[in-house]
């Protein structure tokens, strides 16, 4: 762990493009031979949001709580088996919260160099409103931020490691 | 995939006809019905039929927000609706609703449809922007609301 990068963090979000972005990532941090985590944010905010703008009911923002734990337990075990395929240790962490600012909080916590995220919006947009949480992060975050692109060659990547 | 990539000028209708909310939220779904976004217009229907019964999602400044998780849908889909005249939807101000964001999830991708409707609660705090775009005539003039290009 002498080269430029030696902590990944992958943010997982459960899309494709983050599944993608950890295939990297395990690809990365072999070759590199950097710590890799993973990070889900179970993003409360939002769901705090929805409540104060009367979108979603009190039952309903419950439900959508216990929803978006389950999919951090299985989205996340889903990246473990990813990285212990290819015979790598990887930390996987669920937290609650506001999704760009735990990301930032976990980058500078944990002495990340390189934040990689899936690939981003096709639409560009007028309105901040539209950047989402991914991109968020890749605004605020400290560190260099990665945005993997091209499933296919990304996934030969990942076939070719043993 | 974030809101704005998901307003397609296929799932837009301007104007919507309807004067009820069954009969209005029925039209959007066979905006997606016509656009191949769902496999089970029924199911789809009662799916956010059975969400409004549990309260209405008619919000301020003439919004409503109709939402559901169904198994009809493979992936986060909206439609986007605008009624000129507006309609009684229950709304929380008692005011007629004109702008209609209609949200669907499959069960387990809740993330994707919590950040949307959380995009749509964001853009709904500006008047200016919901008065603009409540005044669009056409699907392409939605797209170029939301879109740079």
């Amino acid at each position: 762990m002498n080269g430029p990068i030696k902590k990944i963090l992958v943010y997982v979000d459960g899309t494709e493009g983050s599944i993608t972005a950890a295939q990297y990532g395990v690809v990365l941090s072999r070759t590199l031979r950097a710590e890799l985590s993973a990070l889900y944010v179970v993003n409360t905010r939002a769901l705090d949001d929805l409540l104060k703008a009367r979108i979603f009911i009190k039952a309903e923002e419950q439900e959508y709580k216990q929803d978006l734990e389950a999919d951090a337990n299985r989205y996340l075990n889903h990246v473990r088996s990813l990285a212990r395929k290819k015979g790598l240790a990887i930390e996987a962490v669920s937290v609650s919260g506001s999704v760009h600012q735990e990301i930032k909080s976990y980058v500078q916590d944990h002495d990340i160099d390189l934040l990689i995220i899936g690939e981003l919006s096709h639409v560009r947009s007028r309105r901040d409103e539209f950047y989402n949480e991914a991109e968020r992060a890749m605004r605020s975050v400290s560190c260099s931020v990665l945005i993997v692109k091209d499933e296919d060659r990304v996934w030969e990547l990942y076939d070719a490691l043993h | 995939m974030a809101l704005v990539d998901l307003i397609r000028p296929e799932v837009i209708k301007v104007p919507l006809v309807s004067a009820t909310k069954p009969n209005l939220i029925r039209e959007l779904v066979e905006v997606l019905r016509d656009a191949g976004r769902i496999s089970d217009m029924e199911q789809v229907y009662d799916a956010l039929m059975k969400r409004e019964s549990l309260g209405s999602t008619g919000l301020e400044q003439g919004i409503a927000v109709p939402h559901a998780k169904t198994t009809a849908v493979n992936a986060l889909t909206v439609a986007l609706g605008i009624s000129p005249k507006g309609i009684d939807f229950q709304a929380i101000d008692g005011n007629p609703s004109k702008l209609f964001f209609l949200l669907l999830a499959p069960p387990d991708q809740s993330g994707p449809h919590i950040e949307a409707l959380a995009d749509i609660a964001r853009i709904t705090k500006s008047q200016v922007f919901c008065r603009t775009l409540a005044s669009a005539t056409t699907p392409g003039e939605v797209v170029e609301l939301f879109s740079e290009d």
